[in-house]
């Protein structure tokens, strides 16, 4: 086989070899109940994942999801009681709304879409702010197992968020793959002047495809908010910068058109690998966050298939 | 990241007013929020406050300009976290082992502090243009291992700085501002002469306005491109130093916020992220209307929880004026 046939398989062979070298430290991290759970740890940051991969598809990115989710985690638990399970509907309905702003702002008004989102995340951060009335607030215990008791278990030893996980995982693939929406978003990504020239109604798709992101955002406070059983306006800080490493490891580039959900799934399981793996190799606290970095950067350029880049930017 | 269209009307006398206020946007951008500050509260305009505006400002314009080159080219660096926190970590370490006063071969730190901004930034070039990694991903990776490094460095402890002399930065003032401003007045100055009297910078813009051409007409764009990214380590570390001398600590969390900080106020500015356009000046002039903004809030008292939201809104209305709607078919 040759070299070209193999280069989407880079980041499932970097996932691969990854745990196999990790494994061979340390086969206790070859456990399957422990790997299970390790990744049923990071649903929430796969889901950020998931959402920021439509943004990064269209050549766009979403620096709002993380305040989004701070913010939903304070919608959660204010409204906990009062709603109950009902409290979904304005959580994703509040990310909705968020991320369709954050697109319409880049595409009508032409502000790039890395400022739009961070000023958008800051009048999120802001309402958080205000609702939470700057206090780390907690949950209400009943009315949380009551309406949301479901999302944590398992079931047949299969942990109830990686249900979450793959169900929303096969609707984002379903949205990229199998729909003419999907197909929009490639052919956006892939040339903008080509998709408005071939008649398709650009601005509704990137601002459909940035609402989607925020919707991600928000189901991911979400089960943030359940999960931790409680909001405060800082809560979600840190998993930002992971998504989007996460969706550029497994093989989307920023400027679009490739790529996709299939690769951020095996992006996030990479930088989950690396983080989990210093903890089993008993890799000093203090230098855990350079050896990231330094196997990142090996990691990305075994990973990326640069045959479509002419030029690095 | 954008395309523009051709110049449409160029040359009728409508357009080329459209242009020259497009160009000037920011900067009156900037005018209004000073006039709206101030009619609001009228101790806006004091001396005092203008002072604590620059001192505020001061190491992120220094950040902001090492950016600026880097955007010129259409790449992007998101580094300035890390970098920063290991140059102002390398300099207090180096600025304690010589003696810990200006006054003795201490002051070596100085350049030696911008040698390892230098140093981190080739890195960050080399990687970026050898590895051909998309300079988002190396420079956020680079990032990551500059934030780590300083970590390793101080083992999470913070080291204070109290030489009189270096603190002078701070406490010594000319004509109601401290010595901090004008030493980020001088690097302004260094940094518009590097843009607009050296072949460095024009070939900054040459690569940013189209690598094609730059390639087609000979130009080594990857030296270029690696030569920028060392450009504004250097920069960083300067942002660094003058980090140190503002709050007399260095720490890993000195670099805390200037990412997003910095890539905020160069935009902001008029200096756009497909590259090619702006430079420093405008990067002053968007520096200066972030902390503007920020200082107007907290002086006429707008409560902490809105201020966040009103920068956003701000920001957002800042770009959409500075954008010269009618030269651009999509932004991405």
């Amino acid at each position: 086989m040759s070299v070209e046939k193999l280069k989407p398989y880079f980041p499932w062979i970097t996932l691969t070899m990854l745990v196999l070298l990790v494994g061979a430290f340390n086969p206790s991290f070859l456990n399957p109940a422990s790997l299970v759970q390790l990744v049923a740890d990071i649903v929430p940051l796969f889901i950020m994942a998931l959402g920021m991969t439509f943004a990064i598809y269209i050549g766009g990115i979403d620096l709002s999801m993380q305040q989004v989710a701070n913010l939903v985690t304070v919608v959660a638990t204010v409204y906990l009681v009062q709603y109950g399970i009902f409290v979904a509907v304005l959580c994703i309905g509040a990310g909705f709304a968020i991320g369709a702003i954050s697109g319409w702002i880049t595409t009508r008004q032409f502000v790039p879409s890395f400022v739009a989102t961070l000023a958008m995340g800051f009048i999120a951060l802001s309402g958080a702010r205000f609702l939470s009335g700057e206090r780390a607030l907690s949950m209400n215990a009943e009315a949380r197992d009551a309406s949301f008791g479901w999302m944590f278990g398992n079931t047949a030893g299969v942990p109830h968020e990686l249900a979450i996980a793959g169900l929303l995982l096969a609707v984002a693939w379903f949205l990229q793959t199998r729909t003419t929406f999907g197909r929009a978003l490639k052919a956006v990504g892939a040339g903008e002047l080509a998709a408005v020239a071939s008649g398709l109604k650009v601005d509704r798709i990137k601002i459909l495809a940035f609402a989607l992101s925020g919707t991600f955002a928000a189901i991911a406070g979400l089960m943030f908010s359940v999960k931790l059983s409680g909001g405060d306006a800082n809560l979600a800080n840190g998993f930002l910068i992971l998504a989007i490493v996460a969706v550029l490891v497994g093989g989307t580039p920023l400027t679009g058109g490739v790529g996709g959900v299939i690769n951020t799934l095996v992006g996030t399981l990479i930088v989950v690998v690396i983080r989990s793996a210093m903890v089993y190799l008993d890799v000093d606290a203090t230098k855990q966050q350079m050896i990231f970095g330094i196997i990142l950067i090996v990691a990305i350029a075994m990973t990326i298939d640069r045959s479509k880049m002419r030029i690095v930017k | 990241m954008a395309k523009t269209l051709t110049a449409d009307k160029a040359g009728t006398g409508f357009s080329i007013r459209r242009e020259t206020l497009v160009k000037w946007a920011p900067l009156l951008v900037l005018i209004v929020l000073c006039a709206f500050f101030a009619v609001m509260e009228p101790r806006f305009l004091s001396t005092r406050n203008f002072a604590r505006i620059l001192i505020a400002a001061s190491p992120a314009l220094m950040v902001a300009i090492g950016v600026t080159f880097v955007i010129i080219m259409g790449s992007i660096d998101l580094s300035m976290e890390g970098t920063v926190s290991v140059c102002a970590v390398a300099f207090a370490f180096c600025f304690l082992w010589l003696g810990g006063t200006l006054a003795s071969w201490a002051w070596l730190a100085l350049p030696f502090a911008m040698l390892v901004g230098a140093v981190l930034g080739f890195v960050n070039g080399l990687i970026h243009v050898k590895l051909r990694i998309p300079s988002f991903m190396a420079s956020l990776a680079m990032g990551f291992v500059g934030t780590g490094l300083a970590m390793v460095m101080t083992g999470g402890d913070r080291i204070r700085i109290e030489d009189a002399l270096f603190r002078s930065l701070l406490t010594e003032r000319i004509l109601g501002f401290p010595l901090m401003v004008y030493v980020a007045g001088v690097f302004l100055l260094v940094a518009w002469f590097i843009q607009t009297r050296t072949t460095l910078g024009r070939n900054f813009y040459a690569v940013g306005g189209g690598e094609d051409l730059a390639i087609a007409s000979g130009l080594n764009v990857n030296r270029v491109r690696v030569l920028g990214f060392t450009v504004a380590g250097v920069f960083f570390a300067v942002g660094a130093l003058l980090a140190v001398g503002r709050i007399g600590i260095a720490e890993t969390a000195t670099g805390n916020n200037f990412m997003f900080l910095s890539i905020t106020a160069v935009v902001v500015g008029g200096t756009a992220l497909w590259g090619g356009v702006g430079g420093v000046w405008n990067t002053l002039v968007g520096v200066l209307i972030v902390f503007v903004i920020g200082n107007g809030m907290v002086v006429i008292g707008l409560p902490g929880y809105v201020q966040d939201g009103v920068l956003g809104i701000l920001v957002i209305l800042a770009v959409i004026l500075s954008t010269d709607r009618k030269s651009i078919s999509f932004v991405k």
